[in-house]
């Protein structure tokens, strides 16, 4: 077959799309419906700007993986998460100016909160590890790294309702 | 070529291993096997053309990582790097492969990249399949005709090539069960730990208190598959691992591997390091055992 109906999730609503079965989920998030949150940086992997979470807490880069093989699947991106105000890791990057040109930010806000997701405690190291496959061309790792302390401290408790329990604690955008 | 667009192909997403193995039957060297994606998906968005894609995505009950004291180490065919991982089974039993996915490229492949993926693969820098040719794993490979097992001494074939014929499906790999005694390590040597290696090892040692009774050791990044060094594992039979064994080993591992000069590091240094590497893996491994 050259295209392919997939039941797909993405930042929480399920959708029933066909797609053309070499596109892969970053095409299908960006040109398909419009997710342009999620970055193109070098196609093979390496980079980390176009990271998503799938089901809930694992991270992948959306430049490898096809959208025809991931029936059922559940994505969230950068967007996804802001989606009842900006979560604990997106309002740390900014407290923490962890921002320069912006490029790498989606990846870096969805890989931190992935990470968070399943460690909510993590040490330096252990951020600067979880972070390797995401690369800032400017270069800011220090405040990047700054910023995902300060989210973790704000963490409440491992479960999937922790990005709007952080913004109820916090009163971010209310 | 681009590093975007993806060339044309037919995508099949067969339902059962049967149903997997019919196609391949059916299209054998037409077609490629797309499971994590991290490879295959990277070289045809530069060079690598297949007509047809047969996806295992959902193949039912394949992402098994099972470990029983007598049978040994069962890693289903969709088991990811990141499932080794997270296996306290495999860090306690079979440190070499936890140590192999734990420096393996990054957290976001470790999430996709199938273990059986990198071992078909067969590349000469690969970290989990040099760990697994170490720990002397088993590849079961499933064809309509029936089931076999390739020992992984006799798998690659040469550069990127293996013994899977092309109506096969890879379905598990095997690693026998520890012994009392046995200890193993694996070692990278590499700028950032995202690159691939310019260099890496892996030792499995079985010990009787400070006697080898037994050795393996795979070296990778030196030669056109990962390489075993078989006159080297034979110097430590049957003797007490002391710092003059270790200096003699030291010198034979450069005399049993065949570096070359290429983008990631040089011949020159691959020879002068690769002793060392297999000196403190050979002390790494044997503190494992005991």
């Amino acid at each position: 077959m050259k295209e392919r109906a997939i039941e797909l999730t993405v930042n929480g609503i399920t959708l029933n799309i066909t797609v053309p079965v070499h596109q892969t989920l970053l095409d299908t998030l960006r040109e398909q419906l419009g997710f342009t949150d999620t970055k193109y940086g070098c196609g093979s992997g390496e980079c980390g700007a176009c990271t998503v979470i799938i089901d809930g807490e694992d991270s992948l880069c959306s430049c490898m993986a096809l959208a025809s093989t991931l029936n059922g699947r559940n994505i969230t991106t950068a967007a996804g998460l802001a989606e009842f105000g900006l979560n604990a890791v997106q309002q740390a990057f900014i407290d923490q100016t962890a921002v320069q040109c912006g490029f790498c930010t989606p990846g870096m806000v969805t890989k931190s909160t992935s990470l968070l997701r399943k460690n909510p405690n993590p040490t330096e190291e252990e951020i600067r590890k979880e972070l390797e496959g995401n690369i800032c061309r400017c270069t800011g790792y220090e405040s990047i790294v700054k910023a995902v302390q300060q989210a973790a401290e704000s963490f409440p408790e491992a479960n999937s309702q922790w990005d709007n329990a952080v913004e109820l604690k916090a009163g971010a955008n209310s | 070529m681009s590093s975007r667009i993806l060339p044309n192909f037919d995508l099949l997403v067969p339902n059962s291993t049967t149903e997997a193995v019919n196609l391949l039957a059916h299209y054998q060297e037409r077609a490629a096997i797309l499971a994590g994606g991290t490879d295959l998906i990277v070289a045809m968005k530069m060079n690598y053309e297949s007509e047809i894609l047969i996806s295992v995505s959902e193949l039912d009950g394949l992402d098994y990582i099972d470990f029983d004291p007598s049978s040994g180490l069962h890693i289903g065919a969709k088991a990811t790097v990141a499932q080794i991982l997270a296996s306290a089974e495999v860090k306690q039993y079979y440190p070499a492969l936890w140590q192999a996915a734990n420096v393996f490229a990054t957290p976001q492949i470790r999430t996709t990249a199938t273990v059986i993926g990198n071992v078909l693969r067969g590349s000469p820098a690969g970290d989990t399949s040099c760990a697994l040719l170490a720990l002397g794993a088993r590849i079961v490979l499933q064809s309509a005709e029936g089931i076999r097992e390739v020992s992984i001494d006799d798998f690659w074939t040469g550069y990127n090539q293996n013994a899977r014929h092309s109506n096969e499906l890879a379905i598990e790999l095997i690693v026998d069960a520890p012994q009392q005694s046995t200890g193993s390590a694996f070692k990278r040597m590499t700028r950032v730990n995202e690159d691939l290696a310019k260099l890496n090892g892996s030792v499995r040692l079985e010990m009787n208190g400070n006697i080898c009774t037994s050795a393996r050791i795979a070296m990778g990044c030196v030669g056109p598959t990962t390489l075993r060094l078989p006159k080297t594992e034979q110097l430590l039979i049957n003797k007490e691992i002391t710092p003059e064994l270790l200096a003699q080993v030291a010198d034979s591992v450069p005399t049993e591997i065949s570096p070359i000069d290429d983008k990631r590091s040089t011949a020159e240094y691959r020879l002068m390091v690769s002793g060392v590497v297999i000196k403190r893996l050979i002390q790494q491994a044997a503190t494992t055992a005991n």
